[in-house]
């Protein structure tokens, strides 16, 4: 046993507290928060330059071929600085072709991917807002070899900047696992409309809808019907990469309101003399570690390969709640500030409630939790 | 980071598990959880005989140096936690094995080391604590029982509370004022003393549901031997701190908490309601599930701790973080698990009684983690002045 960062991961989350230290200013979040598009290309290619866009895919298709807990410690430090834009889905999805894409598909997206050209979003959830299998209704209709999609998605991420979707579509009659298939779907096909939903932290959410959008068989991810298990992988991933994201963020909460309590003065001493705020600022920190070996753990699993849909869901439904509890308390600690947009708090305290539907709410990660232990 | 264990820890936790799975057959019709031992004979007995099957495998003294018997590493004092945690099994004298033994090894005597250090390895003798006073808890230097020079011997007067097995224990370690006129910090001595003593009169406190844990100790003119002072004379605030320093990992009580997330989940699957079975209850579901990713994240931190104790790296505020989490976990745990069994959670140990009445149990004994080893609120003050970097309150 040894629960300390390896020197490579070190490394890894300096670089990537200096990056966006440097390119991503807070100044810049808030305007790229109205930016139409939502991320900016510049830093996009930039990041693809420093291996970020490449992290998890092979050396063979041009990527850096990190572990799955050297990532994790990297997006912990990206949720630290907040990095607006479909950089975690973009990585996330990538994990769908690495695992279960042709050579043909792999050759064709992933060196994309990793030099910046390709952002890869996932379109899963719909108007119903369900998160398991019944909730899944676009139809995807065999035309021959190939398929004809209609219906709607929401809650996509960056569709309009998107070059390619993952489209979790149902090819056979019923509401159970079996019938769902994946595709790889150009964002610019015919038929497909986006468009971008206001949302708590202006993170460019988008409905698609898809009116007779034609997809090669080709673009079939995996096999025809046995998409669910595909989607059920990003799930896992997914939720332990933006609790790392939402840890970040969360300590950095934390950091800045211990910061302000030693500033702040009133009553002629710094207000983190007071013991009502030592003990919330106390429980701030718990949390945090709490938070910390839990993702780790799911982290080190699924980096080893090991079962890890237990602990992983545990960790989403867990850091969810303490990411919304401990930004809550900054908020409060930080007074009249504190609810100010251009506090930085705040853009914590909102994206703390974004990350928390993103691959699975909490309840839906207490569920699979109840299936794990044994619940009949 | 790598969360497992070595091939030969593996082997040390099965062989482990194994003593401790038969220990847990042996265990009396009248055991409910950590405040057993202390309640009855039967109980005591049963703490007695566990701590002389470790002690004959030389469970006691893991991790201590060679010279002292010393045997295993801290990460094998960790798995043997880990598994009466599991078990609920007593057998451990926290007081002698978790604080007064590595106190003894960071500053005691080669004298004490000798005399004491064996006795302890070996289960022959268990010890209570007078620390608390009525006037002096959480502020504990503001106690008040004297401790006065007299030729090579203390006599020692005044009132302790809130000691834990006291009518049962053979020692104790105390602490005393011996200098009524030095400065606080420098006036206090760390004595020893055999709880048969002449002049000590031990008189229960019942816990609120009527266990006999606590005690008030009343000292009359008690002669102890200048000889069992650890540390120097005066400076007993010193070992204070150097006993309160030993960070605990805490894993037997987050072990005890995995096993009642187990042993509801089995009590949901088995038991109907409305035709039912409890588990098909969706509010049960997220309940149950919410409490077993808690405990997860506490037993991972606890694993950060014990991990780091390995290293002889201080962890401080991560065994603060998981005293407090764990502790008011099993409040939680205790409310959840008496609400699930709806007007049954009210009943005590008895022919009535589901899951043996320790829903019942853990509602009440969950303050004795929360309130003990200093209390929570302390816990938390040592966070934010000590991990934090606040301003101390003065």
């Amino acid at each position: 046993m040894d629960l300390r960062f390896t020197e490579q991961q070190e490394i890894l989350k300096k670089s990537a507290r200096d990056f966006l230290t440097k390119e991503c200013p807070k100044a810049k979040v808030r305007e790229l928060e109205k930016d139409p598009k939502g991320y900016d290309p510049a830093l996009w290619q930039k990041m693809a330059e420093l291996g970020w866009l490449g992290f998890n895919i092979p050396e063979d298709y041009e990527g850096m071929g990190y572990s799955f807990e050297d990532l994790n410690m990297h997006i912990e430090e990206v949720g630290k600085n907040i990095l607006p834009g479909p950089y975690i889905s973009t990585v996330v999805n990538t994990f769908a072709i690495v695992a279960e894409g042709t050579e043909e598909q792999k050759k064709e997206f992933l060196p994309k991917i990793s030099n910046g050209q390709l952002i890869l979003t996932l379109a899963w959830l719909e108007e119903n807002g369900q998160f398991d299998a019944s909730g899944i209704t676009l139809k995807a209709a065999h035309k021959g070899n190939d398929f004809v999609l209609n219906g709607t998605k929401m809650f996509v991420d960056s569709a309009h900047v998107s070059n390619y979707m993952i489209v979790i579509a149902r090819t056979k009659d019923g509401a159970g696992e079996d019938g769902i298939t994946a595709f790889l779907v150009d964002s610019k096909s015919a038929g497909l409309k986006t468009e971008v939903i206001p949302t708590i932290a202006a993170d460019h959410l988008c409905e698609v809808v898809f009116k007779d959008v034609a997809v090669s068989a080709k673009n079939v991810l995996g096999k025809v019907d046995k998409g669910w298990a595909i989607l059920q992988m990003l799930v896992r991933k997914g939720s332990i990469l933006k609790s790392a994201e939402s840890l970040g963020g969360l300590q950095a909460v934390v950091d800045m309101t211990i910061a302000y309590s030693k500033e702040r003065v009133q009553y002629d001493r710094p207000i983190g003399a007071f013991q009502a705020l030592q003990h919330k600022m106390s429980d701030m920190w718990i949390s945090m570690g709490t938070s910390k070996y839990l993702l780790y753990e799911a982290a080190w699993m699924e980096s080893e390969g090991m079962p890890s849909a237990k602990e992983a869901s545990m960790t989403k439904a867990y850091i969810n709640e303490a990411y919304k509890l401990v930004s809550a308390l900054g908020v409060k600690l930080h007074g009249g500030i504190g609810t100010s947009s251009d506090h930085d708090v705040p853009l914590y305290y909102r994206r703390a409630k974004a990350a928390d539907t993103v691959y699975g709410s909490t309840d839906f990660h207490r569920e699979m939790v109840a299936q794990q232990i044994g619940l009949k | 980071m790598d969360f497992r264990l070595t091939d030969e820890q593996v082997a040390r936790r099965k062989e482990i598990y194994k003593v401790c799975e038969e220990l847990d057959k042996k265990k009396p019709k009248s055991w409910l959880g950590f405040e057993s031992p202390f309640d009855n004979e039967e109980g005591w007995a049963f703490h007695r005989y566990c701590a002389k099957e470790f002690a004959k495998r030389g469970w006691l003294a893991l991790s201590w140096p060679k010279e002292y018997g010393g045997t295993g590493t801290m990460m094998d004092k960790v798995l043997l936690a880990e598994a009466r945690g599991y078990y609920d099994l007593p057998g451990s004298d926290i007081f002698g094995i978790s604080m007064l033994a590595p106190t003894l090894i960071a500053a005691g005597s080669e004298e004490l080391k000798k005399e004491f250090l064996p006795k302890i390895a070996n289960a022959e003798i268990m010890f209570c604590e007078l620390w608390s006073e009525p006037n002096a808890g959480s502020d504990l230097a503001a106690l008040t029982a004297s401790a006065i020079k007299k030729g090579d011997e203390f006599i020692v007067n005044g009132q302790k509370t809130w000691n834990t097995g006291a009518h049962y224990a053979d020692w104790a370690f105390g602490v005393y004022k011996s200098d009524p006129n030095a400065k606080k910090h420098h006036n206090l001595t760390f004595i020893l003393c055999d709880m048969k003593s002449k002049g000590i009169t031990v008189k229960g406190i019942p816990y609120m549901n009527g266990a006999h844990v606590y005690n008030e100790v009343y000292l009359d003119d008690v002669h102890m031997p200048a000889k069992y002072v650890v540390g120097q004379e005066n400076e007993g605030w010193a070992v204070v701190n150097v006993l309160a320093g030993f960070e605990r990992s805490n894993i037997d009580m987050v072990m005890g908490l995995v096993r009642g997330v187990e042993d509801l989940v089995k009590f949901c699957n088995e038991n109907k309601r409305d035709g039912k079975p409890l588990a098909h209850d969706p509010m049960i579901r997220n309940k149950i599930a919410d409490l077993a990713a808690s405990v997860e994240a506490v037993r991972t931190l606890a694993y950060r701790v014990a991990d780091q104790q390995n290293r002889n790296e201080m962890g401080l505020m991560d065994a603060a973080a998981v005293k407090i989490f764990a502790s008011e976990l099993l409040e939680k745990f205790g409310q959840i698990s008496t609400d699930i069994l709806g007007p049954y959670g009210q009943v005590k140990q008895s022919k009535f009684a589901k899951l043996n009445g320790t829903a019942e149990y853990n509602y009440q004994a969950c303050f004795v983690p929360i309130v003990s080893m200093g209390t929570n609120e302390i816990q938390r003050n040592i966070i934010a002045w000590y991990g934090l970097g606040l301003p101390r309150m003065k």
